[in-house]
């Protein structure tokens, strides 16, 4: 089953580089871009940090369905 | 002559650079480092060192040392030296490659996949050991081996064993490795 995520759209969004996520969820640079690609799979722990992060809810990060295209700026009003 | 000097350094440089070493040695010195920079994948090295071990087995099937027309000691010599040559390549071979750093430093994907690795390596030995064995018996047997060939068969079987617990696991990381685009 595969796993979607929107880490990118939210990283552009808020001008976060992957070695700064990286650095506040403690993982290497490297895992993030892993994750975005679709390549990598996270822990609970690193979805619910990575949500913590960029103040959303976890589905608004990470669904089994893939995500619909979105107006507007993301996590708000979702 | 002088493009023909011009071509022929052109091409040293081209050699030089295809090693890869200028390229490494420009991201070391740089101020933006990649972070995996002393943990490169190693796909093809590995597979060098296994193949040198490989071929010293079948050297030691096909062509047994005559145990009676050298001594112990340049028998012994001579295993030790190859062992001690293989394993150093085994030991480079692992520190440098993608599993090279310490396992405290890993984050969960790097965890998951030392464990990956290290899971097909051992599954991938208790196979071959599982076959080669038998293979081995029944050689021993037929071509009745004298108890100085059979030493040295045991001994390569175990250095290979070493070699390759030490080097796939590094093999199945690089080839699992993909380039990330950069930012």
């Amino acid at each position: 089953m595969s796993l979607h995520n929107r880490i990118a759209v939210f990283r552009a969004e808020r001008g976060i580089s992957r070695r700064q996520l990286a650095e506040v969820v403690g993982v290497n640079p490297q895992t993030i871009g892993y994750l975005e690609r679709g390549d990598y799979q996270p822990s609970l722990e690193l979805a619910l940090k990575i949500a913590r992060h960029f103040g959303v809810a976890v589905e608004m990060i990470f669904s089994l369905d893939r995500f619909a295209m979105t107006f507007g700026r993301t996590g708000e009003g979702e | 002559m002088k493009s023909s000097h011009g071509s022929i350094l052109s091409r040293l440089d081209d050699a030089v650079r295809w090693t890869g070493i200028p390229a490494r040695v420009a991201d070391a010195l740089s101020d933006d480092p990649s972070v995996d920079r002393k943990h490169q994948p190693l796909r093809w090295v590995p597979l060098l060192v296994i193949a040198v071990s490989c071929l010293q087995l079948v050297v030691c099937l096909i062509w047994p040392l005559e145990m009676d027309r050298i001594s112990l000691g340049a028998a012994v010599s001579i295993m030790t030296g190859m062992m001690v040559s293989i394993m150093t390549g085994v030991l480079v071979v692992y520190t440098s490659g993608p599993l090279g750093k310490p396992s405290r430093e890993d984050d969960e994907r790097e965890a998951a996949l030392r464990k990956d690795s290290f899971l097909f390596c051992l599954g991938l030995l208790a196979g071959l050991n599982g076959l080669g064995q038998p293979i081995l018996l029944i050689m021993s047997h037929w071509q009745n081996w004298q108890t100085g060939h059979s030493a040295i068969v045991v001994v390569c079987a175990l250095i290979l064993n070493a070699n390759l617990l030490g080097t796939l696991p590094t093999l199945y990381a690089s080839w699992n490795f993909r380039q990330l685009p950069k930012e």
